[in-house]
C-alpha cells in the first residue's frame, strides 16, 4: 500500500511540475484528422500549415512573435475531436484555433469553443448547423452544404439538363445533410432521383450499384468521402453504369488524391468533381503566390485543396490577432467580425445577420471541374469554365 | 432476375475469397486451439507486399504476389516460435497475445505503408458479359478462380501429403499422435506459418479489387471467425461452404433487406451458430 | 499500517483538484473512468480467466441508454446512470447465460459478434443516436465544473472498488479464484462454475455500464467509439499492463497509462504502437505485470 502512495504522490509531482511555462510565440490551435480514414486530410493540412507558418513568419509574426501551431488530433472521431480541442484550450491556452474538415468532429467541437468562450474558425467542415446554431466563437471560413448545393450542383444539374438524378450518400453528418439539401432542392425543380445510403467504409458497392442501374440515372452524385469514392467510381464502370451516368464527386479532394488514378484506372475518365481550386483559375494574388510558394517547398503541384483552406484560416487568424492588438478573446472574435482579408479564394468577409447558417459564414467560390483526358476541367460555373462538359457516348 | 444472379455471383466471389482467409483461421484453431486476432493483419501484409513488389520493385505481377505471400509465410513462422508458443494450452493468454499482436502490426502498418488504400495492378482488364445477362469484371472472375485453386490445393495438401496427416492426427488426438512419433511443435509452426500465407494470399487476390487499407484488418479478421464458427472450428470443409454462405447472405441481404446492415447478418449469424450449435455445420459436436 | 496507507491514498485523491489545473483534472477524471474499466474487466478476465470483449461494448449500453434517456425522455442522469448499469447487467447475464458454459475461444468470439451487432446498430440508427457523428447530451451538473465531476468520478469509483474488493473476499470470490486454478477440483467440491462465472460476468458488464453511463454524461457527447475494440484494447492493454488477476494491477495500469498517453501525446501516431508493444513485451515475458514484477523484485531484496 505504501508503494500506491508513493507512485500517486510521484505523479502528481510530475504532473505539476510539467505546468506551461510562458512561451514568447504566439500559438494557434489547429485540429483535423491525422489518423484514421481520412488521414490524408491531415498530410494536406500539414503542408497547408506549413507554408502558412512561411507565409506569416516572414513577414513579421504576429503581435512580434513567431507564431506556432499546435495540430491536434481528431482521428476523424467526434469524441476524440471534443477532448482534443480542451487540450488545446486548457493546455496549451492558445487563444484561437482553427481547422477541421469532418462536420461531426466539428459539431462536437463548437460545444466545446463555446464552453470554454474560444474563438474557432472551420475551413473544411460543411454541414450546415456549425453556422446555423449561431455561437459567437464559432466562424467558418469554408462552403457550406446548403451554399455549395443550392448555387453549384442544384443549378449544374439543372443547367446541364439532367433528368433523372441518383443521390448516394454515406452515413456522417456531412453526407445526410448535403443528401437532404440536395433531395430539398430538386424536388422543389421537379426533377426525379432516388437515394441510396452507403456505408462510410464500404468497399463492394456493386449491390448499390445493380439496384442503382435499373433506375436508369443520368447523373450520380456521390456524396462518399475518401477512396470509398474510388471503388465505388471502379465498379460504376465494370457494372456498366458509368459513364453512361456521369459521376459527381460532392466533396472533391479524393478525386485529386495521388491514389485516384491508380484505384480507379480509366474510369477516372470524365468523372467530375466539387472544387475551389484549379491550375488555371487564380482569383486573387495569393493564390498565385501559394501555388508558387507550394512548388517551391513540395517540388509539385498541389492537390488536395485543403491544403489552401487551412492555409486560408491561418492567414485569416494571424490577421485578426494582429488588428485585435491581443489575444483576447473577445478582442479577436470582434476583429474576425470587421475581418476584410484578401486569401487565397476571394476577400473574406463574414456574414454578421444572426437567424441562419450565413452568420459568421464566407463561403469560398467553388467549380465543377471534369477529368478529360486525365486534365481537369472547368466546366461549371460559365462565368469560370475552360471548357464544356463531355458527356459519354 | 439477371440482378439476382449478378448479387449471387458477387457472394461467390466474395466467399471464395471469405474462404481461402477463413482456412487460414481453421487450419491453426483445429490443431493449435488458438484464435489468431492478428488474421486482418497477414491479410493487409499480404496486400501491401505484393503492391509494393509490383509497384515500387517493378516486379511481375504474379510473382509479386508469390513472393507477398512467402514472406508473411516467414512471419507467421516467427509469430509462432516467439509469441505462440510460451502460450501452449492457456486459451486466454494466446487470445490476449493475439489481440496485442494485432494492434501493433495494425499500426505498424499505419507507420510503413501510411494510411493510403493501395491496389497493385489488375491481372485482367474490363468486364465479361454473362450469358447476355449482366457485366461482370474479369479481375473479380479471375479471383475467384484464383480462390477456388488455392482451396483445391490446401485440400490436396490435408488429404494426400505428410503434413496433412500429421495434422489430422493432432487434431484427432493430441496424446496418440505424439506416441507415433508426429514432431507437433513442427506441425504447429507450419500450420501456424500456413494460416498466415493464406490470409495473405486472400489480401492479394482480393487487393487489385478492393485495394487494402491499414484500418480495413479488422474487417477481414471478424469476417474469418464468422465463417469459421459457421463452417465449425477446425472443419476445412465448413470454411468453404460457410465462406460461400456468409458472402452469398451478405450479398442477397444487402440487396433485399438493408443495404446498411450488410455486415450485421455475419455478426447474427455467429451468435445464431455459437449458441445453437456451436459446433457449426462439420465441425466435430462437443 | 496498511490502513494509514489507504488513508494517504484518500488524502491524495482528496487534495488533487487543488494541486491541478483544468486540463490534468480532464487526464485524473479519464483515468478514473479507466480505473473502473480495467478493473471490473480484471473481475471476470483476471478472476474467472474468460476474455471478454464486450467490455466496452458494456460501457456502450451504459453510455447510450442513460444519454438517450436524458435526452428524449428528460430524465436526470442520475436515473439515467442507474438504468443504463441494470440494463448492461440484464445484458451481460443474457449473453453470458448463452456462452458461459463453452468459454474459452467461444466466449471470447461471441462477446466479439455482440460488440460488433452493437456498434453496427449504434451506427446505422441515425435518427436516434446520429450513429457516427456522435449524439450530444446534457451533463450530470447544471453548471459545468470539473471539480465536481472529479469528486463525483472519485466517490463512484471509491465505492466501486470496496465494492470488488468485498465481492473478491467474500465465498463467491474464493469461487472465482476456485474456478480460475483449477475448474475440475472446482465443481467436483461442489461449486457451480457455470453460476459463479456467470455471476462474475454480469456484475463485471454491470459495472462497465455505470463506467459508460457517467463516462458520457462527463463528455457530454456519445460516439460508437465508446463501444469500439479500440477502446476495448485500451482496457485490455491496462490491466494486461498493471497485472492481471491482482486487485491494483488494473489500477495502476490505467493511472499509468492514460497518464503517460498524455506525456506521449506529440508522438500521436505512435501512441497505439507503442502501448501494444510495452503490453506485448510484459504479457510475454511478465504475465503478472507492474505488480508481480514489483513484488518480486521487492521479495528478491
Amino acid at each position: 500500500m505504501r508503494k500506491l502512495v508513493g507512485v500517486l504522490l510521484g505523479f502528481l509531482v510530475l504532473v505539476w511540475a510539467s505546468d506551461p511555462w510562458a512561451a514568447d510565440t504566439i500559438k494557434i490551435g489547429v485540429v483535423g484528422p491525422r489518423t484514421g480514414p481520412a488521414a490524408a486530410t491531415g498530410k494536406a493540412f500539414e503542408e497547408g500549415i506549413a507554408l502558412a507558418l512561411d507565409h506569416i513568419n516572414a513577414s513579421g509574426g504576429v503581435l512580434g512573435k513567431q507564431v506556432e501551431v499546435v495540430f491536434e488530433d481528431t482521428g476523424g472521431v467526434p469524441e476524440k475531436a471534443a477532448s482534443g480541442f480542451e487540450k488545446l484550450v486548457t493546455r496549451d491556452q492558445v487563444p484561437i484555433v482553427v481547422g477541421e474538415s469532418h462536420s461531426s468532429s466539428a459539431l462536437a467541437e463548437i460545444e466545446v469553443a463555446n464552453r470554454y468562450k474560444v474563438p474557432f474558425i472551420i475551413c473544411e467542415a460543411w454541414h450546415d448547423d456549425i453556422t446555423k446554431k449561431n455561437y459567437k466563437w464559432v466562424f467558418r471560413a469554408g462552403p457550406a452544404n446548403s451554399g455549395v448545393v443550392d448555387f453549384y450542383i442544384a443549378p449544374f444539374v439543372k443547367d446541364m439538363g439532367f433528368k433523372k438524378v441518383a443521390i448516394v450518400r454515406e452515413n456522417s453528418d456531412w453526407g445526410v445533410g448535403i443528401a437532404e439539401r440536395t433531395e430539398y432542392n430538386l424536388t422543389k425543380m421537379n426533377i426525379p432521383f432516388v437515394t441510396l445510403k452507403v456505408e462510410r467504409e464500404a468497399k463492394d458497392f456493386y449491390t448499390e450499384l445493380t439496384k442503382l442501374k435499373a433506375e436508369n440515372p443520368e447523373i450520380i452524385l456521390a456524396y462518399i468521402y475518401g477512396t470509398g469514392l474510388h471503388f465505388f467510381l471502379a465498379q460504376a464502370h465494370e457494372v456498366g453504369l458509368a459513364p453512361k451516368a456521369l459521376v459527381l464527386d460532392g466533396a472533391g479532394p479524393p478525386s485529386l488524391w495521388e491514389s485516384f488514378w491508380k484505384n480507379v484506372g480509366d474510369a477516372g475518365e470524365l468523372e467530375l468533381f466539387i472544387s475551389s481550386m484549379h491550375q488555371d483559375v487564380h482569383l486573387t494574388p495569393t493564390s498565385r503566390k501559394f501555388w508558387d510558394d507550394y512548388k517551391k517547398k513540395f517540388g509539385k503541384d498541389p492537390s488536395d485543396y485543403k491544403t489552401r483552406s487551412i492555409y486560408n484560416v491561418l492567414l485569416i487568424a494571424a490577421d485578426a490577432i494582429n488588428r485585435a492588438k491581443s489575444t483576447n478573446n473577445e478582442a479577436i472574435v470582434d476583429a474576425l467580425e470587421k475581418t476584410e482579408l484578401e486569401v487565397t479564394t476571394g476577400v473574406v468577409k463574414f456574414g454578421l445577420n444572426p437567424g441562419s447558417y450565413e452568420y459568421h459564414q464566407w463561403m469560398p467560390p467553388m467549380l465543377v471541374v471534369q477529368w478529360q483526358n486525365k486534365k481537369q476541367v472547368v466546366v461549371y460555373p460559365k462565368e469560370a469554365a475552360t471548357g464544356v462538359l463531355v458527356r459519354a457516348k | 432476375m439477371s440482378e439476382f444472379l449478378m448479387f449471387l455471383t458477387n457472394g461467390l466471389v466474395m466467399g471464395g475469397i471469405n474462404a481461402i482467409s477463413a482456412l487460414g483461421v481453421s487450419l491453426v484453431v483445429g490443431i493449435m486451439r488458438v484464435i489468431n486476432f492478428a488474421h486482418g493483419e497477414m491479410y493487409i501484409f499480404g496486400g501491401y507486399l505484393s503492391y509494393q513488389l509490383a509497384v515500387g520493385a517493378g516486379i511481375p505481377p504474379v510473382l509479386s504476389m508469390l513472393c507477398s505471400v512467402a514472406a508473411v509465410f516467414l512471419g507467421g513462422l516467427a509469430i509462432e516460435k516467439w509469441l505462440i508458443r510460451p502460450t501452449y494450452g492457456d486459451e486466454m493468454y494466446s487470445l490476449i497475445i493475439t489481440f496485442i499482436l494485432s494492434i501493433i502490426l495494425q499500426n505498424a502498418a499505419l507507420l510503413i505503408f501510411g494510411p493510403y488504400p493501395v491496389k497493385p495492378p489488375s491481372l485482367v482488364f474490363g468486364a465479361t458479359n454473362i450469358f447476355g445477362l449482366f457485366h461482370y469484371g474479369n479481375q473479380r472472375l479471375l479471383s475467384l478462380a484464383l480462390a477456388a485453386g488455392i482451396i483445391g490445393a490446401i485440400m490436396y495438401l490435408v488429404r494426400r501429403t505428410w503434413f496433412g496427416k500429421s495434422v489430422r492426427a493432432i487434431s484427432q488426438d493430441r496424446e496418440m499422435a505424439a506416441m507415433l512419433g508426429v514432431d507437433h511443435l513442427k506441425v504447429n509452426m507450419i500450420s501456424f506459418g500456413l494460416g498466415c500465407a493464406l490470409a495473405a494470399s486472400a489480401g492479394a487476390i482480393i487487393a487489385p479489387i478492393f485495394p487494402v487499407t491499414p484500418s480495413g484488418s479488422g474487417a477481414v479478421s471478424l469476417t474469418a471467425f464468422v465463417v469459421v464458427v459457421l463452417g465449425g472450428m477446425g472443419s476445412l470443409k465448413g470454411c468453404i461452404a460457410g465462406g460461400v454462405i456468409l458472402g452469398v447472405l451478405e450479398n442477397l441481404g444487402a440487396a433485399y433487406i438493408s443495404t446498411d446492415y450488410r455486415h450485421i447478418f455475419g455478426f447474427i449469424i455467429l451468435i445464431g451458430v455459437l449458441v445453437l450449435r456451436p459446433w457449426g455445420l462439420f465441425g466435430k459436436r462437443i | 499500517m496498511k490502513r494509514a496507507g489507504l488513508a494517504g491514498v484518500f488524502l491524495i485523491a482528496i487534495l488533487v483538484p487543488f494541486f491541478l489545473n483544468q486540463y490534468w483534472l480532464h487526464v485524473a477524471i479519464i483515468s478514473l473512468f479507466y480505473v473502473m474499466m480495467a478493473s471490473s474487466w480484471n473481475l471476470i478476465a483476471g478472476y474467472t480467466g474468460q476474455v471478454s470483449f464486450a467490455h466496452a461494448a458494456f460501457a456502450g449500453v451504459g453510455a447510450y441508454t442513460s444519454g438517450m434517456l436524458a435526452l428524449y425522455g428528460g430524465v436526470h442522469p442520475a436515473l439515467g446512470i442507474i438504468a443504463g448499469t441494470l440494463l448492461a447487467g440484464v445484458l451481460g447475464l443474457g449473453l453470458g447465460g448463452l456462452c458461459i458454459r463453452m468459454g474459452g475461444i467461444y466466449l471470447s468470439l461471441t462477446t466479439l459478434g455482440f460488440s460488433e451487432i452493437l456498434r453496427i446498430i449504434i451506427t446505422n440508427e441515425e435518427q436516434w443516436t446520429r450513429g457516427t457523428m456522435g449524439l450530444q447530451i446534457p451533463g450530470v451538473f447544471s453548471v459545468y465544473s470539473k471539480t465536481h465531476y472529479y469528486f463525483l468520478f472519485l466517490a463512484v469509483t471509491l465505492a466501486f472498488l470496496v465494492l470488488m474488493r468485498r465481492l473478491l473476499n467474500s465465498d463467491t470470490g474464493l469461487a472465482f479464484r476456485a474456478v480460475l486454478n483449477d475448474e475440475l477440483a472446482a465443481s467436483t467440491s461442489g461449486i457451480d462454475t457455470v453460476r459463479v462465472r456467470l455471476m462474475a460476468f454480469t456484475s463485471s458488464s454491470a459495472m462497465a455500464g455505470l463506467a459508460g453511463g457517467l463516462y458520457g454524461h462527463y463528455l457530454m457527447l456519445i460516439t460508437p467509439d465508446i463501444p469500439s475494440l479500440g477502446q476495448m484494447f485500451l482496457v485490455l492493454a491496462m490491466a494486461v499492463i498493471g497485472g492481471m488477476g491482482s486487485f491494483a494491477g488494473p489500477i495502476i495500469g490505467a493511472i499509468a497509462l492514460e497518464f503517460l498517453s498524455e506525456y506521449i501525446r506529440i508522438y500521436g501516431e505512435y501512441h497505439l504502437l507503442l502501448f501494444g508493444l510495452v503490453a506485448l513485451v510484459i504479457a510475454r515475458f511478465a504475465p503478472s505485470g507492474m505488480v508481480g514484477l514489483w513484488e518480486k523484485i521487492w521479495r528478491r531484496r
